[in-house]
C-alpha cells in the first residue's frame, strides 16, 4: 500500500512538472483531469480503482450496489449521478467517461456542450481488460498505478494452472433470457483461461445468442454457469435460470452461480472469476485444484 | 286455486303503477287481462309469474308461495310466454321448442321419451311441424310466434301466462291460437292471456280482468266487464255491439267524447 | 291436434352428431398434443425417450420430454381450452358474438393481476398467489364489464367497455413493470401482452390445473341456462333458472379459467373469439353445447399455433399471440363485415 502511495505521489509530481513544463512531456500533453465523471458501471470501477479520489467528481449510483459492483466501499465516499445530461453538465467535468451502449441522447448532448468525452468499449478478452486498465489509467493521469494493477492481475493469473488438454470439462453459460456467451466475449476467454471448453463454440453462435433450454440439456455440459441475477427480484428473464430441468441435471452437471460483477466489466475482478471456475473445472475434471 | 294474488301493488320508485290488485284463477279457466297501454298488464303478469317481486302483497300457487315451491317446481307449473319475441341465436325450431322441457330435465340428462312426446304435441298443436328443421331466421314473424308458443306448450305446465301472443299473427292464426288456448284451459289447466283485441277477449275468455287507472276497474264475466261505462273510463272509446250465433261481439268504434258529427 | 304417430319420425337434433363432434375434436387435440411433444429445438428420439421414461431411466431425452416439452404441450391444451370455453360462455351470457376474454378486457386485467403479484415477490411467498392474482384481475374486469355493459346492452357499449378496461389494464401493467425491482421486467410487457408457452415448467401446470378444472366445471354446468337465455331473461327465469346465480357462475368460471391461464402464459388473443364462431354452426347454434366444443377447438388452435412458432424459422421464437392475432384479426374483420350486413 505504501509503495502505491509513493508511486502515486511520484506520478503526481511528474504530472505537475509536465503541467508547468510542457516541453518535458514525453508526448502526452493532456493535464491530469481534476473533475472526472463516469457514466458507466465498468468505467466507475476503473476510475475508482485508478484515479485519485479528489479527482473523481462523480460516479454512477450503480457503483454503490454491493451485488453488482466490485468497488462499493470506495464508491461510498464519492458523489453519485444518475446519468442525466443536466446533472453532468452542472458538475463542470473536465473528463466524462461513458459506456459504449449508454444513452445516445445524453452522450450527444455532452459532446455538443463541448465536454471532453471518452467512450469505454466492451472488453471481449483478457487482453482487452489489460488494455482498458491502461487506457483509463492514462486518461486519469495514473499511468504507473495502472501498470501496478495489471502487474497484480498477471501474478494472480500465473498461479492458476491450466489442466492438460484432455482434462478440459465442457461448460455452458446461461444468462437471463436464455442468452449464452460464445467465442469473442470476455466470459468465453475467462472460461478458456480457467480450463473449460465453451459448449457454445459447437453451436455456431457469434459472441452472444439465445440458446433454447432443450439444447442446453442435450449438449450435456459438465459445468453449467448460471448468472447470479437468478437470485434477485423475480422476472421471467431470470426465472428461466431456475427452471426445474436444470435442477434435474444435478447428478451429471455441476451448477455454478457466477455473479455478473466478476465478468461483466474489465477489471481485476476477472481473476476471481477465473479462480472460481478453475476450482469447479478441477472438481468436474477430477483433477486437483491448484489452490 | 291455481294462482292467488292478494293486494298486489307495484311501484317504480315513488310512482305507483297499480295498487290493491286481488286476483284468483282456478284450473279450467281462461282469464283475459285487458286494459289500456301503460296500465301495467305485462307487469302484473310478470308478478303472477314470480318474475318480479311486488312492492306489496303476495302471490300463492295452490296455497304455497314461490319460495316454498322452489324454482324448478314453479318452472314446471308455470309456462311464461314473453311479449318480446327476440331469440338471440338462430337455433333450429325443434331445438327451440325443446327448451320448454328444461324444467323437467335433470343436469346432463338426455331427452326422454316423455320430452319427445311433449315436443311433438306442442309442434303439432301450433301447426309448425313442417318448419322443424328451419332456423328462426328462416321463418316469418307469425310462424315465429307460433314457435315460441309451442315452446311454452312443451312445458306442459298447469298454468300458461301469455303476454300478447297474437299481436303479430294473421286472422286465421289469431283464431287458431285463441282456440288452442281455450282448449288448453279446457284440459283442466289455467290460462292468463294479456290481450288488446277486445272482440277476441270477449269471445274466448271465461273471465276478464280490466286493469286501468291504478287498479282493477272491473273483473268477472265479459258481459259484466265490457260495459260502455267501463270501456269509456278505461280506454276512452265507444263500441258498437252485435251478435252472431248467440255469441255477442263488439267493435271499438270511435273515441268517446267525440260529437255525433265526427267520423 | 293430430296424434303423434301419424307424423314423420322425430329428428334427433340433440343426439349423435354432437357426440361424434366431441370425439373428433378430442382426437384432433390428442394428435396435436402428440405433435407438440415431438416438436422442439433439440433433436429428440421420441420413441427412445418414451421407453426411458417407462423404464425410469433419467436420460437426457427423457428429461427434455418430461420437463420441457410436456409442460408446454399440456399448457397449450389447458390454456387453449380455457380460452375457448370462456369465449363461448361470455358470448352466451352477454348474447353478443363479439364477447371474448381478450376483447372485453378480462385477459388484460388478469395479466395486470398476475404482474402485480409476480414482480413484487409475492409469488415466491405463496405459490398459489400467482394464479390467484390473475383470477382477481379477471374477476374485477368481468364484474366491471357486466356492470357497464350487461343486461342486453348493445355491441357498441360492450366494445367500448372492453376498450376502456383493456387500456386501463395495459397501462397499469406497464406501470407495475416499470416500478418492478428487476431491470429485465420492463421489456417483459411483450410476454404479458402477446403470450407464450416457452420454458414453462411442470409445477406451473399442476398449480393452475385444479383452478382451471373448477372454472371449466362452473362453465359447463351453466350450459342449460345459456340455452334458456336464448329466449331472453324473463323466459329463462320462467324456465327455472336463477339469473343472478348464472351470472355469478359465469363470472367465477371465467375468472378462474382465464385468470389462471393468463397468469402462467400471458394473454393470448382471439382464441376465444375465433373458436366459438367457427364451431357454432356445428352445434346448430346452441350455446350450451358450444361450451365444450369451443374449449376443445381452443385447445387445438393453441397447440397448432405453438407448434407453428417452433417450426417457423424465426428466432427469437415468436410470441404465441402474434400467430393467433394473424389468424384472428382477419377473422374479426370478416365478422364485423357480416354484422354490418345483418344490421
Amino acid at each position: 500500500m505504501t509503495t502505491t502511495r509513493v508511486l502515486g505521489f511520484l506520478v503526481f509530481a511528474a504530472g505537475a512538472l509536465l503541467l508547468t513544463n510542457p516541453s518535458l512531456g514525453a508526448g502526452d500533453p493532456a493535464p491530469t483531469p481534476r473533475r472526472v465523471v463516469s457514466l458507466n458501471l465498468c468505467a466507475d470501477e476503473l476510475v475508482l480503482r485508478l484515479a485519485q479520489p479528489q479527482n473523481v467528481a462523480s460516479v454512477t449510483w450503480l457503483s454503490r450496489d454491493r451485488r453488482n459492483s466490485n468497488v462499493a466501499e470506495i464508491a461510498a465516499g464519492i458523489p453519485i449521478n444518475h446519468g442525466r445530461a443536466e446533472e453532468i453538465i452542472a458538475l463542470k467535468p473536465d473528463l466524462v467517461i461513458a459506456g459504449a451502449y449508454g444513452a445516445p441522447a445524453t452522450v450527444a448532448m455532452l459532446k455538443r456542450a463541448g465536454i471532453p468525452l471518452h467512450v469505454l468499449g466492451v472488453p471481449n478478452s483478457l487482453t482487452d481488460v489489460r488494455n482498458q486498465i491502461k487506457e483509463i489509467a492514462d486518461l486519469v493521469g495514473e499511468h504507473d498505478r495502472g501498470e501496478a494493477v495489471i502487474g497484480d492481475m498477471d501474478r494472480s493469473l500465473a498461479a492458476v494452472v491450466l489442466p492438460a488438454a484432455s482434462a478440459r470439462p465442457r461448460a455452458a453459460v446461461l444468462n437471463p433470457n436464455g442468452m449464452t456467451m460464445a467465442k469473442g466475449t470476455l466470459l468465453d476467454d475467462i472460461m478458456t483461461r480457467a480450463g473449460l471448453t465453451n459448449v457454445a463454440a459447437e453451436l455456431a453462435i457469434d459472441k452472444y445468442g439465445q440458446v433454447p433450454l432443450e439444447t442446453i440439456v442435450t449438449e450435456d455440459p459438465d459445468v453449467l454457469i448460471l448468472s447470479a441475477s437468478r437470485d434477485g427480484p423475480p422476472a421471467l428473464a431470470t426465472d428461466i435460470l431456475r427452471h426445474p430441468v436444470l435442477t434435474a441435471l444435478a447428478g451429471r452437471t455441476r451448477l455454478v452461480v457466477l455473479p455478473g460483477r466478476l465478468w461483466n466489466c474489465g477489471g481485476p475482478a476477472v481473476v476471481e472469476a477465473i479462480e472460481r471456475l478453475r476450482r469447479v473445472a478441477a472438481e468436474a475434471g477430477g483433477a486437483e485444484a491448484p489452490r | 286455486m291455481e294462482i292467488e294474488a292478494d293486494a298486489i301493488s307495484v311501484r317504480f320508485g315513488a310512482v305507483a303503477l297499480f295498487e290493491g290488485v286481488d286476483f284468483a284463477m282456478r284450473a279450467g279457466e281462461m282469464v283475459g287481462l285487458i286494459g289500456p297501454n301503460g296500465a301495467g298488464k305485462t307487469t302484473l303478469l310478470r308478478v303472477l309469474a314470480s318474475l318480479r317481486a311486488p312492492e306489496g302483497g303476495r302471490v300463492r300457487y295452490r296455497g304455497r308461495s314461490a319460495a316454498e315451491l322452489g324454482r324448478r317446481e314453479l318452472a314446471r307449473r308455470l309456462a311464461y310466454l314473453a311479449q318480446d319475441a327476440s331469440v338471440h341465436w338462430p337455433m333450429r325450431v325443434d331445438a327451440l321448442v325443446a327448451l320448454g322441457r328444461l324444467p323437467h330435465r335433470r343436469p346432463f340428462q338426455g331427452v326422454t321419451a316423455a320430452d319427445r312426446d311433449a315436443i311433438e304435441q306442442a309442434m303439432a298443436a301450433t301447426a309448425i311441424m313442417s318448419l322443424r328443421s328451419r332456423t328462426l331466421a328462416q321463418v316469418s314473424s307469425g310462424e315465429r310466434m307460433r314457435v315460441l308458443l309451442a315452446r311454452a306448450l312443451a312445458v306442459d305446465a298447469r298454468v300458461m301466462l301469455a303476454d300478447e301472443p297474437i299481436a303479430a299473427l294473421d286472422p286465421l292464426h289469431q283464431l287458431q291460437v285463441m282456440q288452442l288456448l281455450r282448449a288448453i284451459a279446457g284440459e283442466d289447466r289455467g290460462v292468463i292471456v294479456v290481450l288488446h283485441d277486445l272482440a277476441l277477449a270477449m269471445r274466448f275468455c271465461d273471465r276478464l280482468v280490466l286493469l286501468a287507472r291504478g287498479g282493477i276497474l272491473a273483473q268477472g264475466a265479459p258481459a259484466r266487464v265490457l260495459t260502455d261505462d267501463n270501456l269509456a273510463q278505461a280506454y276512452g272509446v265507444e263500441v258498437v255491439r252485435g251478435e252472431r250465433d248467440g255469441i255477442p261481439f263488439l267493435l271499438p268504434w270511435k273515441p268517446s267524447g267525440q260529437g255525433e258529427g265526427g267520423a | 291436434m293430430m296424434p303423434a304417430a301419424a307424423l314423420e319420425p322425430a329428428e334427433h337434433a340433440w343426439a349423435p352428431p354432437h357426440a361424434l363432434l366431441l370425439v373428433c375434436l378430442s382426437l384432433l387435440v390428442l394428435v396435436l398434443w402428440c405433435i407438440s411433444l415431438a416438436t422442439g429445438y433439440a433433436p429428440l428420439d421420441l420413441a427412445q425417450a418414451l421407453s426411458d421414461i417407462a423404464n425410469g431411466n433419467k436420460t437426457l431425452g427423457a428429461l427434455v420430454l418430461v420437463e420441457l416439452r410436456l409442460p408446454r404441450a399440456l399448457l397449450g391444451c389447458f390454456v387453449g381450452f380455457s380460452l375457448g370455453i370462456t369465449g363461448a360462455g361470455m358470448q352466451g351470457l352477454l348474447r353478443n358474438p363479439l364477447a371474448e376474454p381478450g376483447i372485453i378486457g378480462v385477459s388484460g386485467a388478469a395479466a395486470f393481476g398476475a404482474v402485480a403479484i409476480f414482480y413484487f415477490g409475492l409469488a415466491g411467498a405463496f405459490a398459489l398467489a400467482l394464479p390467484l392474482g390473475g383470477i382477481a384481475g379477471a374477476a374485477a374486469a368481468t364484474v366491471l364489464l357486466y356492470g357497464l355493459a350487461g343486461r342486453g346492452a348493445g355491441t357498441m357499449t360492450l366494445i367500448l367497455a372492453g376498450v376502456a378496461i383493456n387500456s386501463f389494464a395495459a397501462a397499469l401493467t406497464a406501470l407495475a413493470l416499470n416500478l418492478s425491482p428487476n431491470p429485465y421486467a420492463v421489456t417483459e410487457i411483450v410476454f404479458w401482452l402477446l403470450g407464450s408457452l416457452a420454458d414453462r415448467s411442470l409445477p406451473y401446470v399442476w398449480l393452475v390445473l385444479p383452478l382451471m378444472l373448477l372454472g371449466w366445471g362452473l362453465l359447463i354446468l351453466s350450459g342449460p341456462a345459456l340455452d334458456a337465455l336464448t329466449l331472453g331473461e324473463d323466459t329463462a327465469q320462467s324456465l327455472g333458472f336463477d339469473l343472478a346465480r348464472l351470472r355469478l357462475q359465469l363470472v367465477a368460471g371465467t375468472a378462474l379459467a382465464v385468470g389462471s391461464a393468463v397468469a402462467v402464459t400471458g394473454t393470448i388473443a382471439f382464441v376465444g373469439l375465433v373458436m366459438p364462431h367457427l364451431l357454432r354452426p356445428l352445434v346448430a347454434h346452441r350455446p350450451g353445447r358450444l361450451l365444450l366444443v369451443s374449449g376443445l377447438g381452443g385447445a387445438a388452435l393453441t397447440l397448432a399455433a405453438d407448434i407453428g412458432v417452433r417450426i417457423l424459422p424465426i428466432r427469437p421464437e415468436l410470441k404465441l399471440g402474434v400467430v393467433t392475432a394473424i389468424i384472428g384479426a382477419p377473422f374479426l374483420f370478416g365478422l364485423i363485415y357480416r354484422l354490418r350486413e345483418e344490421a
